[in-house]
């Protein structure tokens, strides 16, 4: 259990990549943070730096309110779980899960205890004396989070420990995941490419693009209020509707290159002539009720999920990609034209350029 | 080729049980031949079949040695080859599996340049550089000693570059969590690194300790003291051995007798090697 702060913490490496730079954030006792983002991010090199895999070229970081820059991973009190479980494979269970304590020289009665007590948290009693590669691939994660736990580190580090299993034991894992953070009360840093994953998990999500920060927050905040366009099509599945255009000379209508103008309720932020990007998610948008809907949709191809319908298409008249999530099973055609309803609300508005995000006036 | 033609099936086997008895008739022959008595070999037909004097021809090798190849007993000459081969296979696993571990796992200065200059030994074996080698063992004092018999032979480029190879097939993640387990490089090495390569471990044994067994020409050089000959070499003595006949049945029984150890240590390794192959640790 601690706080972490990260100070402005950069990583340049000697050929001159530079992979994570000025990633500033506090992390409080018993929180689960995840810092998500496409591969490539610098993700999983702000994770590596964190566990001391990795040196830190710029800034600091502090575990507890100490400098750990230049500590040893396993000076600094934490354990991590990794994506290919990185169990050592001539080991049995017991013996993996011992390995660490050993090498701190804890009492054997003590190490026992912590074994047994793992095992029966994560259901490997009965696995004890096998060889990983005799376990399941859940099974191993399973063993690699044991071996994490028996340390009871101040910090829980997870370097995609998911991504290796298969769908369903993905969510039974995350459940469990959840779970077990809820007993042990310790502060979890998590990693994951998968937005699912770290909106269900997560108290705060870091979400990170091109190794800097691009907005760290509740999983609602995220979803609600994203902070730039990146974000906004980061988060929600299937990604944000994103129409770009020119805002119009009444400052209520977007006019796109290749198609009539759009008009929108309420005045747009910014001035005549700005490139903006008007976003909408597609569970947001609905079938209008009579036909003076705000947004016309060209039907494409329809993906039916059963829970929902997703709908793939265009603005009429325009080539610009829309989708709609609508409830339940639903039967559109290829080439009907859908009139859609929105509420002022659900729309977000962002630079074209900066893609940072524009507050719509109110009005 | 996945076929199930009898006539195929036939052939193949034929082809196979040709081969085998083709490379098996020279073994069988010095079997038979060490059961003789001097005669039976001189003279033609050839015996085909087992004689009768084979426990005395054993234990006159084993006890007394031939008086015209120096009188060493054959034991003598045997312990002589194992101290060797042994000596040769360890020091070389070490030497080449803490040079590999230095070279994968560590960065320092030069360190491609010295794994190059480890690699070009690999031209310049015993046989080029027999010379200098030679003069540096003498001016060593080394000669007719141990040391002199086996340290010229243990550095290898061969099984640092195996080893090299292996390491480098270990997952970045597994030296990560050991470090994080708070396992030191010496700790990691011992715990880690060794028990994994075990499998390399025993098929480096079965290559090397076959090679330090059948060495001949170094020992021939460096030993000039009968109590450090060694069983190919002894062979090599009782064939020209002066004026007299070559003692075929001796020579014979001394060949099989070399033969043991090697075949012993390919048969006991074996299943380690296989099940290494089988199970793989990943």
């Amino acid at each position: 259990m601690a706080t972490l702060n990260l100070n402005a913490l950069g990583k340049t490496y000697p050929g001159g990549v530079t992979a994570a730079s000025d990633v500033s954030a506090e992390i409080s006792d018993g929180e689960f943070v995840v810092l998500v983002g496409p591969s490539g991010c610098g993700k999983s090199t702000i994770l590596r730096m964190i566990a001391g895999l990795e040196t830190i070229t710029t800034g600091q970081l502090d575990i507890d309110g100490s400098r750990v820059n230049d500590r040893e991973p396993g000076e600094r009190d934490i354990a991590m779980v990794f994506q290919n479980y990185a169990l050592y494979p001539h080991m049995s269970v017991r013996k993996n899960m011992e390995y660490g304590l050993k090498n701190e020289g804890l009492p054997k009665a003590q190490i026992a205890e912590r074994i047994s007590e793992a095992a029966r948290t994560l259901r490997l009693e009965g696995y004890l004396d096998r060889k990983p590669r005799q376990l399941s691939g859940g099974q191993r994660q399973r063993v690699a989070m044991g071996r994490a736990i028996v340390r009871q580190p101040k910090v829980f580090l997870f370097d995609e420990p998911l991504s290796n299993l298969d769908a369903k034991l993905r969510t039974e894992l995350r459940a469990e995941l959840k779970a077990l953070h809820h007993r042990l009360g310790a502060t979890f840093i998590y990693v994951t490419h998968d937005q699912v994953e770290a909106m269900s998990l997560a108290d705060r999500i870091i979400i990170m693009n091109a190794g800097r920060v691009e907005q760290i927050g509740t999983p609602m905040d995220l979803y609600l209020r994203p902070a730039t366009r990146f974000v906004a099509e980061f988060i929600g599945s299937p990604s944000m509707n994103m129409l770009e255009g020119r805002i119009g000379a009444d400052r209520a209508s977007l006019s796109f290159d290749s198609a009539p103008p759009l008009s929108l309720r309420g005045d747009l932020p910014g001035v005549e002539g700005q490139r903006i990007a008007l976003g909408v998610r597609p569970e947001h948008l609905d079938l209008a009720g009579d036909s003076a809907g705000r947004i016309d949709l060209s039907v494409r191809f329809v993906e039916q999920l059963g829970a929902d319908t997703v709908v793939h298409g265009a603005v009429s008249g325009a080539e610009v990609p829309l989708a709609v999530r609508l409830a339940g099973v639903q039967r559109h055609e290829t080439g009907t034209v859908l009139p859609l309803s929105y509420a002022p609300g659900n729309l977000h508005l962002f630079d074209a350029d900066s893609g940072r995000r524009l507050e719509v006036e109110a009005g | 080729m996945v076929e199930n033609r009898p006539i195929l099936n036939f052939v193949t086997h034929a082809v196979l049980i040709l081969g085998v008895l083709f490379l098996c008739f020279p073994v069988w022959m010095a079997l038979v031949a060490s059961t003789h008595g001097p005669d039976a070999l001189s003279k033609s037909p050839i015996p085909l079949w087992f004689g009768g004097q084979g426990w005395d021809n054993y234990t006159q090798l084993l006890s007394a040695g031939l008086p015209a190849a120096g009188g060493v007993p054959i034991g003598m000459m045997m312990l002589n080859s194992l101290i060797m081969a042994l000596v040769i296979t360890f020091g070389k696993i070490a030497i080449s599996i803490i040079s590999a571990y230095a070279i994968v796992y560590f960065r320092f200065p030069f360190r491609m340049a010295f794994f190059w200059m480890i690699f070009l030994t690999l031209m310049l074996p015993v046989e080029v550089r027999i010379l200098p080698t030679f003069d540096v063992v003498t001016k060593l004092g080394m000669l007719n000693t141990y040391a002199g018999l086996t340290i010229p032979l243990i550095a290898s480029a061969t099984a640092t570059f195996l080893f090299r190879q292996f390491f480098l097939t270990i997952p970045d993640e597994l030296v990560e969590a050991a470090r994080i387990d708070r396992a030191g490089p010496v700790r990691f090495f011992i715990d880690i690194l060794l028990p994994m390569s075990r499998t390399n471990i025993a098929a480096l044994f079965i290559i090397l300790f076959i090679y330090g067994w059948n060495q001949y020409l170094w020992p021939l050089l460096v030993t000039t003291d009968e109590a450090l000959y060694t069983v190919v070499m002894g062979i090599q003595r009782m064939v020209n051995s002066g004026e007299s006949l070559p003692v075929w049945h001796f020579v014979m029984g001394t060949a099989v007798l070399g033969m043991i150890p090697p075949v012993v240590v390919v048969v006991a390794m074996q299943k380690l090697f296989v099940k290494g192959l089988v199970e793989s640790e990943k």
